[in-house]
């Protein structure tokens, strides 16, 4: 850093109105109040979001004001303004963006992931010979790094979705399996006795008992790997991907300095990634209603 | 408020008294490279291996690049005082609000071409219709795209774009008749895969009128208003540029220079003395006066092949004769 730039850094701190930074101190006692004053609401699950709608519009209020205050470049950080301007221009180009990486890549490669974690775990619960032989190896897959992973899947698949949702289903397929294991063992023992006394068959038992009792955990995988196979999607698409994807754009409009089309697209990443947490959770809540934890609300 | 501004003035004043005492001391200067350590940046390693740094005074900092390091970025962040960059992207920088300018040309020359293996029936480019071709994003694009609009080829439906990682496996795999190369990189890669030369065509960007000037030494605009910063900077230029004449004459000296740089180890002496001399073909003026400068013409060419983008241009309007520079390569021939 030379002379020159560190009288620029200063000349930037400095180069607002004298009544710039009280008056933003007294702004951000405002929000800190309003927020503190609707968190302390007691109501329902719509309260709750509503004070987390709050703190997350406060905290976009503020980062307009210094972004444009302080002159931050803006490939630095851009403007939230000048991100969701960039959102709307380019819609059916982050449309388009969104059904190649999601619509594809992401809900088939889950989908398989998941359905071979569970099967794998329902069939190493039933024969201990692959607990001693297939586990050791299949945790082998949870320690492959992505970066590593995502070039060869585009070697072997191409460069059309298949290969991005292999790598999504070698991410999600391990979380699967460990938690279905863990779930398939949560029933109690009384519980197991119970049936074993019924003379239930093993597949009965498990319909009965041991999956419900298990929910619970599957569900807590099922989230998990929503955002792991959205974030391998989108990583593995920067290693070689069609004109199109939600990674596709961030690499190439990010090499381009188009910052603000590159946080349009992680928006649109993040709020699928949101939604779909939010759909599992609803999910869950039919499907677990007599566990504790939903019971309960 | 008051009270925080004297301490800043403070400690500016306390600042300029350090630089001050450091300039008995040598003048650092940090440039950050836009890949990792090999030929293609010979001439700073040779500077720095044969002492022409330390002969004009001054403590260089070289920082290698890599696949996830934009340099506009990190000159943006205030990390680096010059860059190598390719005009596409620093271009694109300062439409986007970094105003960067180019101080000094190296390559004279564009080292993108196309690889195309006969096999797969290219032998023209009339022959990419209906074909799969690899192409670099990231600026790297807008060339091509120039090119194809050139040929009258719609890339969504008379190609096929495939946009290609840092490899040249889809060539290799036949996942694509074409593939992005470098003359002194990646061409060299296919070959040592085991791809006879006599097996491939190549189309040179340069050839084919689409060119545009690849690496050059950028530096933020603000900075040239201060005659210490472009008298330091023309002393570094002046012992880069020597480097380089140095390395063009020497590519064994510049493939030693670069491989005791490299700390990752993957470079090796034959792929960078081999990647240095096919360098040199780039650098058209090494070894005369004009190393290093910008020719105003060839600016404008790059200049007009970003704005032909199509329906969507790498820069929307032209930046004008405030992008370029001479001011740090005229203190260089001093």
């Amino acid at each position: 850093m030379s002379e020159t730039a560190a009288i620029d850094a200063v000349a930037g701190a400095t180069g607002v109105a004298p009544w710039f930074w009280p008056g933003l101190v007294l702004l951000a006692l405002v929000a800190g109040y309003s927020v503190y004053r609707m968190a302390a609401v007691n109501g329902s699950r719509w309260v709750g979001m509503a004070t987390a709608a709050l703190f997350g519009v406060w905290v976009v209020v503020f980062w307009e004001i210094l972004v444009r205050a302080l002159d931050v470049p803006r490939v630095l950080l851009p403007a939230p303004s000048l991100v969701i301007g960039s959102l709307f221009d380019n819609a059916p180009k982050l449309w388009g963006d969104f059904v190649q990486t999601v619509g594809k890549a992401v809900l088939i490669g889950w989908a398989l992931g998941c359905g071979l974690g569970f099967a794998v775990a329902v069939a190493i619960d039933r024969m201990p010979f692959l607990q001693r032989g297939l586990l050791p190896v299949a945790s082998l897959t949870s320690a492959i790094p992505l970066v590593g992973v995502a070039p060869i899947a585009v070697m072997w698949f191409g460069f059309e979705w298949p290969s991005k949702a292999a790598v999504v289903v070698l991410m999600t397929f391990f979380p699967m399996l460990v938690s279905t294991l863990a779930g398939l063992q949560a029933a109690g023992k009384l519980e197991r006795e119970l049936m074993y006394s019924y003379a239930a068959s093993y597949p009965r038992t498990l319909l009965a008992l041991r999956l419900p009792a298990a929910l619970p955990f599957i569900f807590g995988a099922l989230k998990v790997n929503a955002t792991l196979a959205l974030i391998g999607a989108i990583v593995a698409e920067f290693f070689g991907s069609p004109t199109s994807g939600l990674g596709f754009r961030i690499s190439t409009e990010a090499a381009r300095m188009n910052m603000p089309l590159v946080w349009a697209a992680i928006v649109v990443a993040a709020v699928t990634g949101s939604l779909a947490y939010a759909l599992l959770v609803a999910l869950e809540r039919r499907a677990a209603f007599w566990h504790p934890s939903v019971r309960e609300g | 408020m008051i009270r925080s501004s004297q301490f800043t003035k403070g400690l500016l004043a306390l600042a300029m008294a350090a630089a001050g005492f450091g300039a008995m001391a040598a003048d650092k200067v940090t440039v950050q490279l836009k890949w990792v350590p090999q030929a293609q940046f010979a001439g700073y390693y040779m500077a720095a291996a044969k002492g022409f740094y330390k002969d004009a005074d001054l403590d260089v900092t070289i920082k290698p690049g890599g696949p996830d390091i934009a340099p506009t970025q990190v000159i943006a962040g205030k990390q680096a005082d010059i860059v190598v960059d390719w005009m596409p992207s620093a271009l694109a920088a300062r439409e986007a609000g970094v105003p960067l300018v180019n101080v000094a040309q190296v390559f004279n020359q564009s080292g993108l071409m196309l690889t195309c293996k006969k096999a797969s029936g290219v032998a023209s480019p009339k022959d990419f219709k209906g074909k799969t071709l690899g192409v670099w994003f990231g600026g790297n694009e807008y060339p091509f795209l120039n090119w194809m609009s050139k040929l009258g080829l719609k890339t969504d439906s008379d190609i096929k774009i495939l946009k290609q990682g840092f490899n040249v496996d889809p060539l290799l795999q036949n996942q694509a008749a074409c593939i992005s190369t470098m003359i002194y990189n990646e061409y060299w890669q296919v070959v040592d895969a085991g791809v006879k030369e006599k097996d491939l065509v190549t189309f040179f960007y340069e050839k084919e009128g689409v060119a545009t000037l690849e690496d050059g030494l950028y530096v933020l605009e603000a900075n040239l208003k201060d005659p210490a910063f472009v008298a330091k900077m023309g002393k570094f230029l002046k012992a880069t540029l020597k480097g380089w004449d140095a390395a063009v004459k020497d590519p064994e000296a510049a493939a030693k220079a670069v491989v005791a740089a490299d700390t990752s180890g993957s470079a090796s002496m034959k792929v960078q003395k081999r990647q240095m001399e096919n360098v040199a073909k780039l650098i058209t003026n090494a070894g005369t006066k004009k190393i290093g400068y910008l020719e105003p013409a060839a600016y404008e060419r790059t200049v007009k092949v970003l704005l032909a983008g199509g329906s969507d241009p790498v820069i929307k309007k032209d930046p004008g004769k405030a992008a370029y520079s001479h001011a740090i390569w005229e203190a260089a021939q001093k």
